[in-house]
């Protein structure tokens, strides 16, 4: 690094190469093996070595006296992630907006924000579960557990807001007014098309970190589970691998979703991408606009802000 | 009744928080002229023009286009146009969107506003083929003629033109000022258009504001700017001239003599109100008009001679079609002749020869402005940046 | 966050409406929540109804039993390990990401690959280390198999060793996420400068790189202690049941209804996260280094 003179890289290059690779491997290795053991054969246990090769496990998720409810809290889980996606996208934008004026109690609502997000998920559900028991209304994964789940989205949404619009340069906003653009056409024709890619990356947190919670659910369920549930109750009953292939299954879905999220954001960026032999001008132009680190960045946003 | 595209500021005064940016500013900009705000960075060029355009709002005063006050209007219905430093153009939206963009918001039909967005991209001179690019696939030249046609597509009676030329390098900044000026005339439009660089100003405008520190120091047509400056701080911030201050000692037949710290006597021709015997003045003298002789002995003295400066070179540069002599003068300013090319090889200098400058009294313009000014220190400026600025011009 | 300039001056509704709803949402399911709880901690319990009355019998049970300070201590104890070896994998890895890897684009490429795992279920990402540790594990079989361990190794799973290997696990984007985003706002050229003036590599990374990315470090570690303080199901599956923390000593509560006692647990575990979170946050002023 430091030393850029030469060609050669300097000795902790390779140092720091090899632990980012154990690292990489720690990350991937559990997994890969869940996922590799989730095709055993009928025959097979919960540890190598495999026993044949079989979509056996898969097929018995599917035969709900085997392992519960799959398929109903999968697609709870489904509609509840969509759920949670639209309304922390919405209410995220719409913050995010807010926090660029000054207003009275904004330090307030920030600080609720990050209390909420470190607030630990069992005791935040716990009182999600006594609001809902005192009141007297049942819970449900579309009522309490929806807004448990959004006390965690929202915070991350707001987060990434944040970092979207301080990149964001404000003189497109007083261009398109210039251009005889109104308030709401100069939001919905030029700063959030703008801000696309970074509005992605909060679907895609709303999504992801609605369809994998646990711990904020537990409790303001109600009496049908969500996938995670279901696969925390599994841990304990179930001692097949069917348990690996739900695992296998649910991330899956998970990288499904994060591949078109990613894939539709690098799309946006390309399109926009700055020629690489363009006329060394052109960089300024619109060089403090967003394009260039706002969606690839997007797991930074998380933490930045 | 005033024309369409006549801007008058009445009494502007803009201040942020605690900053007064703009200090009780009038001034009227005929309609159909070129106008640059002219000044560093901070003196409030930029607030006037967002002022005009309708992104800021003055603290007081009024603003009138042809003659209306725009204040408190959008900037859509005031009739004007900006340009935007680095453009702003939309960078999800390619060549003809942009350029469309107004069109669009009023609701004008896809073809049509394509169709007249493309005949404004040729009006620029923007190959048809870059239509369909993304502004960041464009050069800075191409990005600016961008910018002008989504400018013009509102059919503004002022466009406002914010740095236009900054984000360019040399070659296109030279090509793209002529163009402007070219388009200026065409439209028959007003202009206004803000910068710090004294030659683009000078180039192209028919108006030359110059600015500092919120307040306007001279507003005039460019050749009078350059050769009569209204104030020590024109005459150093365009350059091109030495500024000489000294007490008035003697006034005799319409000219002035002073003397100044060191003692050395400077004459200067005065038109009425002729200052009075014992006033501080100061006058200039352009650089191009300072001879500049080489002496034998060691100490060089002026003496009793009248428009002499005597002190050593301190630096010689060669500028192409002339070669710039700074001369240090003792316990005074700097001075600076600009010697044609040929005189300076027939007699070379070398740098710590003693010389003595000399000049003629009709050569000499006596400056009317404050003396004073700048105040230092009383609001924030950015001095050192002016002052070295027109040391180096 | 600057306020727009146009609007500064004149007071707009503008913000209160577009601030409502996720106010509206965190104060009915943050605000009003948290409250109950509190509130719940000071009711009395008969067997398994709640009482509305005000007793502190909760908290005096709470505090007199020596096993609370027992799962308190085990719980920090797992909170420092967990943040210590994070903060040093956050911070190598970052710093190789940011100043050895020199094309942006393997740089996005190598940190999405460690930030995809983060967008995955915890649950299974936990569970994924059963069949690696445990007792005929894959990590057990190669090493008999290797000749280096002639019998399994007991520690590997269900020990205060898989507990701390899981919440690693899991947490260490979270510390990784903002270390990597504050260092790579770190322009080239103060690093470059600090060499020319003479500093040393170890010298650059205490004297520029640590100050400089101090935000991010702030964060990652309130992120990792929140998280390890305020979980119960990696220490229930990976310690097999042998260890416990203060979540999951609450969850056990929970799961018969006791829900006084489990809302005083909550209130001094809350108490706790917040002191140090509050300590942190003192440190490092996050939120004006956020908003500027």
């Amino acid at each position: 690094m430091v030393t850029r003179s030469s060609n050669g890289r300097p000795w902790t290059f390779y140092a720091l190469a090899a632990f980012f690779t154990l690292f990489v491997l720690f990350l991937y290795g559990p997994m890969s093996a869940i996922f590799i053991l989730s095709f055993q054969g009928p025959n097979g246990g919960l540890t190598f070595p495999m026993n044949g090769v079989s979509l056996h496990w898969f097929g018995a998720l599917f035969a709900q006296q085997r392992s519960g409810d799959f398929v109903g809290s999968f697609s709870r889980s489904i509609a509840l992630a969509i759920l949670v996606l639209a309304m922390t996208v919405v209410i995220s934008i719409m913050a995010g907006l807010a926090f660029r004026y000054r207003f009275a109690c904004a330090t307030a609502v920030f600080y609720m924000a990050i209390a909420s997000l470190i607030m630990p998920g069992l005791l935040l559900g716990l009182g999600v579960g006594l609001m809902f028991q005192f009141a007297g209304i049942r819970p449900a994964w579309f009522s309490s557990a929806l807004g448990a789940q959004l006390t965690w989205t929202l915070p991350f949404g707001l987060l990434i807001m944040f970092a979207v619009f301080s990149r964001f340069n404000r003189v497109y906003e007083e261009a398109a007014r210039d251009l005889g653009a109104r308030q709401w056409q100069t939001l919905w024709h030029v700063v959030l098309p703008i801000l696309l890619p970074g509005i992605i990356g909060v679907a895609l947190f709303g999504f992801t970190l609605s369809y994998d919670e646990f711990p904020r659910t537990v409790i303001p369920i109600g009496s049908r589970n969500t996938l995670p549930l279901e696969i925390w109750a599994m841990t304990t009953d179930v001692t097949s691998p069917a348990l690996y292939a739900l695992g296998t299954l649910t991330t899956a879905v998970s990288f499904v979703v994060i591949a078109a999220a990613l894939t539709s954001i690098a799309l946006i960026q390309r399109r926009r991408a700055r020629r690489q032999r363009g006329h060394p001008d052109a960089r300024r132009g619109g060089a403090e606009a967003l394009p260039r680190t706002a969606g690839v960045r997007v797991g930074a946003d998380a933490g930045d802000a | 009744m005033a024309q369409a595209g006549e801007i008058e500021l009445r009494h502007i005064t803009k201040r942020f928080d605690q900053t007064l940016a703009v200090d009780d500013i009038s001034l009227t900009i005929p309609h159909g002229s070129y106008c640059c705000l002219l000044g560093p960075s901070g003196c409030g060029k930029t607030t006037i023009l967002r002022m005009i355009a309708g992104h800021e709002a003055p603290t007081s005063g009024d603003i009138r286009l042809g003659g209306e006050s725009v204040v408190g209007l959008p900037p859509a219905r005031r009739g004007t146009a900006m340009m935007f430093q680095n453009y702003a153009l939309f960078p999800h939206l390619n060549v003809l969107d942009n350029v469309a963009f107004n069109l669009k918001m009023r609701g004008v039909r896809r073809a049509e506003r394509h169709e007249r967005a493309r005949e404004m991209l040729a009006q620029v001179q923007l190959d048809r083929r870059f239509s369909e690019r993304m502004p960041a696939q464009l050069s800075g030249g191409q990005q600016q003629r961008v910018a002008l046609s989504r400018a013009l597509i509102t059919k503004p009676r002022v466009l406002l033109l914010d740095e236009p030329l900054s984000a360019l390098d040399e070659f296109l900044r030279l090509q793209m000022r002529g163009e402007l000026r070219r388009m200026q005339r065409e439209l028959g439009i007003t202009f206004v258009h803000v910068t710090h660089t004294q030659l683009e100003a000078i180039a192209v405008a028919d108006l030359v504001v110059v600015m500092d520190q919120g307040r306007i120091e001279q507003a005039a047509s460019a050749h009078e700017i350059y050769t009569l400056p209204a104030s020590a701080y024109v005459a150093r911030f365009m350059g091109g001239q030495n500024v000489l201050t000294g007490t008035v000692v003697t006034i005799d037949g319409g000219v002035a003599t002073l003397v100044d710290g060191s003692g050395a006597r400077f004459a200067t021709p005065v038109k009425s109100p002729a200052p009075a015997v014992g006033q501080e003045i100061a006058c200039c003298v352009r650089r191009d008009r300072v001879d500049i002789e080489k002496l034998r002995g060691p100490s060089p003295s002026p003496g009793e001679a009248t428009n002499v400066a005597a002190g050593t070179v301190h630096a010689i540069e060669y500028q192409g079609s002339y070669v710039k002599v700074t001369i240090d003068v003792l316990e005074s300013e700097q001075v600076v002749a600009h010697l044609a090319d040929h005189a300076f090889l027939a007699t070379p200098l070398d740098i710590g020869d003693a010389v003595l400058a000399r000049w003629a009294t009709e050569d000499v313009y006596l400056l009317t402005g404050d003396l004073t000014h700048p105040p230092t220190g009383v609001r924030p400026g950015p001095l050192q940046g002016r002052e070295s600025r027109s040391r180096n011009l | 966050m600057r306020a727009p300039q146009a609007a500064s001056s004149r007071f707009t509704s503008a913000p209160y409406v577009l601030v409502a709803p996720l106010a509206l949402v965190l104060v009915v399911f943050f605000g009003i929540p948290l409250v109950l709880v509190v509130v719940v901690s000071f009711f009395d319990l008969d067997k398994f109804d709640i009482i509305p009355t005000f007793v502190l019998t909760n908290y005096s049970e709470l505090l007199s039993s020596p096993l609370t300070y027992t799962l308190y201590a085990k719980t920090i104890k797992y909170a420092l390990i967990v943040w210590a070896i994070t903060l040093v994998i956050g911070f190598t890895v970052s710093y190789f990401l940011v100043f050895h890897v020199r094309s942006i684009l393997w740089q996005m490429g190598l940190f999405l690959l460690c930030t995809v795992p983060f967008w995955t279920s915890n649950v299974i990402r936990m569970i994924s280390w059963i069949p690696l540790l445990g007792r005929h594990g894959l990590l057990n079989q190669s090493l008999i198999a290797l000749g280096l361990a002639d019998h399994p190794l007991e520690f590997l799973l269900f020990s205060d060793f898989s507990v701390v290997i899981a919440y690693v696990h899991l947490f260490s984007l979270f510390m990784i996420v903002p270390i990597f985003n504050s260092m790579a706002r770190i322009e080239r050229a103060v690093i470059e400068a600090a060499v020319d003036g003479g500093a040393s590599r170890f010298r650059v990374i205490t004297d520029i790189v640590i100050p400089l990315s101090r935000t991010g470090i702030a964060l990652g570690s309130i992120f990792v202690i929140a998280l390890v303080m305020g979980d119960f199901f990696v220490v229930k599956v990976m310690s097999g049941g042998q260890s416990a923390s203060v979540v999951a000593a609450m969850s056990n509560e929970i799961a018969i209804l006791q829900y006084p006692p489990a809302a005083a647990n909550a209130v001094c575990l809350l108490t706790i996260v917040t002191l140090m979170v509050a300590v942190i946050m003192r440190v490092v002023d996050v939120r004006r280094e956020l908003s500027g």
